[in-house]
């Protein structure tokens, strides 16, 4: 089912929005990287009701059904980026050190055109992730790449494990400590946010637990501890049910945190930019966190001047599960060539290299068994190259979620907007393009003068 | 605004106040729209204390009724306003001291806009022009809500006339009003993630502390004191459905961020100002809640009928298709916002007004405009008058001409959607205002028009009348002169004269708390009067008018 | 698995044979057997090219080695150009948040005369992370206000600024913007509108006193007088632009500031070169017909209107190209300007072409610099920037093996490596 939003807007159809579309599509022919299975040429991968239900060769497509014929084309997993702020109205609230209370599921904007672009880069899904303001952030959504609907509810990917943005190092210190006055002003001061906010929690637990036992006593008389969304999140995390997903440069401060996370019983840890996690490698995989990292961003920030583009590699080698991510609206468009620069600074071979932006960001967001890697019972998320997908010279064909084309390079439209503004002047123009370092510090600018 | 703050009389327009002597009426002669579709041409309604007594093609008149005679005019049910903040001045903004500020992840509740126990029928200001403003132009009753943050307080239901805000009170809360508008920079919560999570958690929090002081109360022996919040205790009436929560929710994001909490929470909702609703009338069907559309809607550019639009499209450049293509997507969302009202109809969700954006002066214009997007003059009325009134639980006693309803009507001369139709009475709880109709503005021709000369000249502010005299000097093409204020006394030249066939154009500059701006006067010149506009910027823009002072 | 990187590396580095040192080599150096894409002359297969004192001496199949010149086997090596960065921060920023390390943007809006060489760090850590990828030389840019100082071209190898100059400067003009300067632009559009006619009254008042202060120049010189006139150091600066005797590099980007900045050069005989241009393919017409080359980039970057193609950045260089203009390509930044073959890498695989991609940050550059004589391509005389990669330098897995600027062999290492070598295996590992 190829969806051409540009006829529906023509049409001037305010049609329902249909329910989380699934499609059936058949793509034929292609050189198959499955990642998981190793390569299949010639083959075939049948999409039925936005699963994959088969991979092989000479399939049919069932009566009806759209057929792809990516002969000479290579077909890989959808990419996931494990960290952007795309599709987000809001991306920091960044005026306390702790608000895990809050979630950027709240501000899911379906309407932004960087999701288009994404696809076009063959992004199927994206951590729509809080900033890193704060030390303890907000929760965070990961979200498919279903565009072309104004309903946020479309785009979360129903089922996926919570995750909440962790953040260590100069954010948190510049933003409370020296922005506001209030602790943390140093690294000191992070892990005593972290230690305090735990054990704040644990105690909160521990009232709810004794009021909860006793309530239904005769003669109680107790009052059951003040409702707090905050620490409520909190307690989940100390319970296993969320992810913490946690910005960090230093080696130092990457080692507090594990260190804190032992202490408190924590052991789904993803660390993010991780750009010194090469330093402690060995511990980082002892203790079983992941890392999603840059490919090769460097020094913007003294806490990255000592930092090295072989990071990928070296932590791949030394055995931590490790994805690329983008943190940027730009970015994201070619992750494909980010995952392929871990072959020049450190000579990773392709399936490996190919697992940085597939089945390795699955895994840290705890949705390995349903997408990451093109096997059959799998969600029919694909993204079809012209030339290897590793190669410069490769070009984004299709990109396909659920089974549904949701970019078509030779059909789509330029104009891609759901809904343009109906107060633009024409031919009024961004003067200058925008291409920012590091939005994990959006809607935090009144803090500093550029 | 010094300048023009000076003089405090009192403000003169064209409303003229009947003393009554009875509170006895009866309008004849009419062509009375009772409800859309119900109409009794040439009729009588009979009002008295406030309540209409009778209406009918004959009805008996008491000898004590005073009489209207009404003409053929059309009378309509007052209009109701659904969600407005008609009565309550918008308050002036106060510098933050930061500095007394100890926590700012944890702010004092006004700072952070948290103040739902504010009552806006404790904040009305009846003198307040917004309420002779729509009074004017036919609305009789409105939900006004406070000014503010995310939870601002609650609305009240009001009648636009009234010496006293107890006097215009018809019920003091009708809602919990909310917005998802964040604290000022620095201060929780500031952006919408941060506002939406503050909302579950105050809405648990009293739902908690209800049902502990609901134990406390059957039996209060051994258990700990319930505090009290009055935040939370403004919270209750909405757990119990007593009332419903009204969210201001324009774009199709807010409108499903509003939704979601309903459904995360369970309480009523109204929906307020709604701009983009056509893709989510399902979402909103399914949720039952009430909806107020925003009568503030795009402007259309009128396009320039280019005569060169006929050329062979092979001369057309790749900018050229590339700029056709964007226009038409413009004017596509563009239609989509004005036929929003029709998509709503024909899904069968009825709706009302809300007016916490659109200028009054534009309301008439847009409503016409959505006659021309599917919305009939009976759909439109209702959705004035008797939809309204269902949806804020109103239908006893407003939004239709019957007897023992108020006596809320609109008197215009003719059906109001005639494009020169004038409102002529405004009826509020048996309150009769009447209104001139404005002389149409004659346009001098250029041989008439002779700027040249001293004037005097009042202009109608909203802080008062302004006074003072025009001087211009100079020869056609090379006007210059001057404007003085009789209250200060200051004369200031003006930057720009400008003449053209019987419009007369001036400009002077003016300094408002160090911002310069020009203030301009446009009028029409009409022998040795003249009449216009004065626009001071962003302030907006008001009546001027101005006579030839003789020559001594 | 670790083992074979090791092997690998250790591969590696027999190869290199020189990874212990931190010092550039000079001397005389012949490169066998390998395909050389001269750029200008097409590729030749299994040839030569020597370098002595700095030069090109040497490069194709007939080709004898000088006696005691210090071989390296190409075989199965691809030899190019080394690539020039057409304008870029690189030495001019150490740590771009910590504004101590920013160096490029002086205070003032009319100070042609400051030179970003004079700021050029020589020992910069960014510079050897940069060179090892290939990007030989770079072009100091400073930004800031309309007239903001003078650019310079730098070779990446050098102790002081004046050893890394490499021939050209050219005077920057931030031409006056009219549309929108980001997200963050919160101004009305009449705001817009003002600002952006009085910055352009700026420029043509500031130009007008420049013919001024040219008439009188010229005046004196030509009557022979000893008068002189009062210092002013703008105008000075600005003089040879003016007559046409140095560049101007006039930084523009929407298409409607590129026509006015067309319009604006028209009939002044200036030597002018666009840079940005992120909207060059909506005028690339004109820009053809006005003869103006381009320095533009970076092509990785998001579309200039929420309704452009998504390719349209990508596409811009190869679509100007089409269209006639001559383009190099640059990748602006600073610590990832090692980067740049992807960006001219994006643009072949969107329509440049992979030939016209590398000209663009090759020959087209050292043109539009006016050192075609000098740089930009494998041909005896020029001088010796090259580098020698196992493979398509587009490619990402390419690996660059060795690099030469000015005839110096350059360390094969950075930061980057450095700490790969520490903690690839690190030692201690995890403590049991």
């Amino acid at each position: 089912m190829k969806k051409n939003i540009l006829t529906a807007l023509l049409l001037l159809i305010s049609v329902g929005l249909q329910a989380q579309e699934k499609g059936t599509l058949l793509i034929k022919n292609g050189t198959v990287l499955t990642i998981t299975n190793g390569i299949k040429e010639n083959s075939d991968v049948l999409i039925k009701d936005g699963k994959i239900q088969k991979i092989g060769t000479g399939l049919k497509a069932p009566s009806g059904a759209d057929v792809i014929d990516a002969k000479g084309m290579y077909v890989m997993p959808g990419i996931i980026d494990a960290h952007s702020h795309i599709a987000l109205s809001a991306i920091n609230e960044a005026t306390s050190p702790v608000t895990a209370e809050v979630s950027t599921g709240d501000a899911v904007n379906p309407l932004d055109i960087a999701i288009y672009r994404a696809l076009a880069g063959g992004v199927t899904l994206s951590h729509a992730m809080h900033g890193s303001a704060n030390a303890i952030g907000g929760q965070c959504e990961t979200i498919k790449h279903r565009y072309g609907t104004v309903d946020p509810e479309e785009l979360k990917m129903k089922g996926a494990p919570r995750t909440i943005k962790f953040a260590l190092g100069e954010n948190p210190t510049r933003v409370h400590g020296s922005g506001n006055g209030i602790l943390p002003r140093t690294r000191m001061g992070v892990e005593e946010v972290f230690r305090n906010s735990f054990s704040e929690a644990n105690e909160y637990m521990a009232g709810w637990n004794e009021y909860n036992a006793k309530k239904n006593q005769k003669s109680f008389k107790g009052v059951a501890p003040k409702y707090d969304l905050r620490l409520e999140t909190l307690a989940d995390i100390l319970k296993g049910n969320i992810i913490i997903h946690c910005h960090s440069y230093r080696a130092d401060e990457i080692y507090m945190l594990m260190q804190v996370c032992k202490d408190y019983g924590i052991k789904r840890l993803v660390f993010q930019h991780v750009n010194e996690g090469f330093k402690v490698a060995p511990e980082l995989a002892e203790f079983g966190a992941m890392a999603s990292v840059f490919s090769d961003w460097w020094a913007y920030k003294f806490e990255v001047y000592y930092s090295t583009a072989y990071n990928a590699t070296i932590l791949t080698e030394n055995n931590v599960v490790t994805s690329i991510n983008s943190d940027s609206r730009e970015l994201i468009r070619h992750l494909y060539h980010e995952a392929a620069k871990t072959q020049k600074y450190g000579s990773l071979p392709n399936d490996k290299a190919l697992s940085l932006i597939t089945i390795n960001p699955a895994k840290q967001l705890g949705i390995d068994d349903r997408v990451g890697s093109l096997e059959e019972g799998k969600e029919g998320d694909v993204a079809i190259f012209k030339n290897h997908p590793l190669s410069i010279y490769a070009v984004p064909m299709y990109t396909i979620v659920d089974g549904i084309v949701e970019f078509d390079r030779e059909n789509d439209p330029a104009d891609m907007r759901i809904y343009p503004n109906p107060e633009e002047q024409i031919d009024v123009t961004i003067a200058v393009s925008d291409s920012e370092y590091d939005r994990c510090m959006q809607d935090t600018e009144f803090l500093f003068n550029h | 605004m010094l300048w023009l703050l000076s003089l405090n009389s009192t403000i003169h327009g064209q409303e003229i106040d009947l003393e009554p002597v009875t509170d006895t009426y009866a309008i004849r002669n009419a062509n009375i729209v009772q409800s859309p579709g119900r109409v009794i041409s040439m009729g009588a309604v009979l009002i008295e204390e406030g309540v209409i007594k009778s209406v009918g093609k004959s009805i008996n008149i008491p000898a004590n009724a005073k009489i209207i005679e009404a003409d053929s005019m059309y009378i309509y049910a007052g209009f109701i306003d659904g969600l407005s903040h008609i009565g309550l001045p918008k308050p002036k903004e106060k510098a933050i001291d930061r500095s007394q500020i100890k926590d700012p992840a944890n702010p004092p509740n006004d700072l952070s806009g948290i103040q739902p126990e504010r009552l806006a029928s404790a904040m009305l200001g009846p003198k307040d022009k917004s309420v002779s403003d729509m009074r004017k132009i036919g609305f009789t009753t409105a939900q006004a809500v406070p000014h503010g943050l995310m939870l601002p307080g609650q609305g009240t239901l009001i009648l636009l006339s009234g010496e006293t805000p107890d006097q215009m009170v018809y019920r003091k809360e009708t809602s919990m009003y909310a917005q998802l508008e964040g604290a000022p920079r620095r201060l929780y919560p500031n952006t919408v993630i941060g506002v939406m999570a503050k909302y579950r958690e105050l809405y648990r929090q009293a739902v908690q502390s209800k049902d502990y002081l609901k134990k406390y109360n059957a039996n209060p022996a051994g258990m700990v004191r319930p505090e009290q919040n009055f935040i939370e205790e403004a919270f209750y009436p909405v757990i119990e459905k007593k009332t419903p929560v009204t969210f201001r929710a324009e774009s199709v994001l807010d409108i499903q961020r509003a939704l979601t909490l309903k459904s995360d929470l369970g309480f009523d909702l109204m929906l307020g100002e709604v701009k983009q609703g056509w893709d989510v009338i399902d979402k909103i069907k399914a949720s039952n809640a009430k909806v107020f559309l925003s009568l503030d809607l795009p402007e259309i550019k009128e396009e320039k009928q280019d005569s060169e639009k006929d050329e062979v499209s092979a001369s057309k450049t790749e900018s050229d298709l590339e700029k056709e293509r964007l226009e038409k997507r413009k004017k596509e969302i563009i239609d989509l916002h004005y036929q929003q009202a029709s998509t709503f109809k024909d899904k069968g969700l009825k709706f009302g007004f809300s007016t916490l954006e659109v200028k009054p002066k534009d309301i008439k214009k847009n409503l016409s405009k959505l006659l021309e997007y599917g919305m009939t003059e009976s759909d439109l009325i209702a959705a004035l008058t008797t939809h309204p009134a269902e949806l804020l639980g109103l239908s006893t006693v407003m939004g239709t001409i019957d007897p023992g309803k108020m006596a809320n009507l609109v008197v215009t001369d003719k059906p109001y959607f005639d494009e020169k139709s004038n409102i002529r009475y405004v009826i509020v709880d048996g309150n009769v205002q009447s209104y001139e109709v404005k002389k149409p503005k004659k346009k001098g021709t250029g041989k008439d028009a002779m700027p040249k000369g001293k004037w005097s000249y009042s202009a109608d502010t909203p802080n008062g009348t302004v006074t003072g005299e025009i001087i211009i000097t100079g020869e056609p093409d090379d006007y210059s002169g001057t404007i003085s204020n009789s209250q200060t006394g200051q004369t200031t030249d003006l930057t720009e004269v400008s003449v053209g066939g019987g419009s007369l154009s001036l400009s002077f500059p003016f300094d408002i708390g160090g911002n310069n701006i020009q203030i301009q006067i446009t009028a029409e010149i009409d022998g040795n009067t003249f009449e216009g506009n004065m626009s001071v910027g962003q302030l907006g823009s008001f009546e001027v008018e101005g006579q030839r002072e003789p020559k001594n | 698995m670790i083992k074979n990187i090791l092997c690998a590396g250790a591969v590696f580095m027999a190869f290199a044979g020189y990874a212990q040192s931190s010092k550039g080599k000079s001397g005389t150096f012949a490169l066998t057997n390998a395909t050389i894409e001269t750029v200008t002359n097409g590729a030749i297969q299994n040839g030569t090219v020597v370098i002595s004192e700095g030069k090109i001496t040497a490069a194709g199949t007939a080709v004898t080695v000088p006696s005691g010149a210090e071989i390296i086997d190409c075989t199965g090596h691809v030899i190019y150009p080394g690539m020039i960065e057409g304008g870029s921060r690189l030495g001019l920023t150490e740590v771009n948040s910590d504004a101590r390390t920013r160096d490029f943007s002086e205070i003032g809006e009319v100070i042609p005369q400051i030179q970003a060489l004079t700021a050029v760090n020589p020992n910069s850590v960014l510079i050897p992370v940069t060179r090892v990828s290939g990007v030989t030389t770079s072009l100091a840019l400073p930004s800031g206000g309309m007239f903001p100082g003078t650019a310079a071209l730098i070779n990446l190898h050098g102790y002081t600024p004046d050893q890394m100059y490499a021939g050209f400067k050219g005077i920057v003009l931030n031409y006056p913007q009219s549309g929108r300067r980001g997200r963050f632009d919160r101004r009305t559009d009449e705001e817009i509108n003002e600002a952006a006619e009085k910055a352009l009254k700026n420029l043509n008042e500031t130009w007008g006193k420049l013919a001024e202060y040219h008439k009188l120049d010229s005046t004196i010189t030509a009557s022979g007088s000893n008068e002189k006139l009062d210092y002013y150091p703008e105008m000075e600066a600005l003089l040879p632009v003016y007559r046409g005797e140095m560049t101007l590099l006039i930084e523009v980007n929407a298409s409607n500031d590129i026509r006015s900045a067309i319009d604006w050069v028209k009939d002044k005989n200036l030597k002018v070169i666009f840079t940005g241009v992120s909207e060059g393919w909506r005028v690339a017409k004109e820009l053809a017909e006005a003869n103006i080359p381009v320095v533009t980039g970076p092509v990785l970057s998001v579309p200039t209107r929420e309704y452009d193609r998504y390719d349209r950045p990508y596409a811009n260089p190869g679509l100007m190209q089409k269209a006639g203009v001559k383009v190099a390509i640059r990748n602006n930044g600073a610590e990832n300007v090692r980067n740049l073959p992807y960006d001219a890498g994006f643009a072949a695989t969107y329509g440049m072409g992979r030939e016209e991609a590398l000209k663009a940050v090759t020959i087209n550059s050292a043109e539009i610099f006016g050192l075609e004589k000098e740089l930009g391509s494998i041909e005896v005389g020029k001088i010796a920037n090259l580098f020698i990669a196992d493979g398509d330098v587009f490619e990402t897995k390419t690996q660059v093996k060795h690099v030469f600027i000015a005839g110096w062999q350059i360390p094969m290492e950075s930061r980057h490596t450095k700490l790969y070598d520490e903690f690839l295996e690190r030692s201690p590992g995890v403590k049991k």
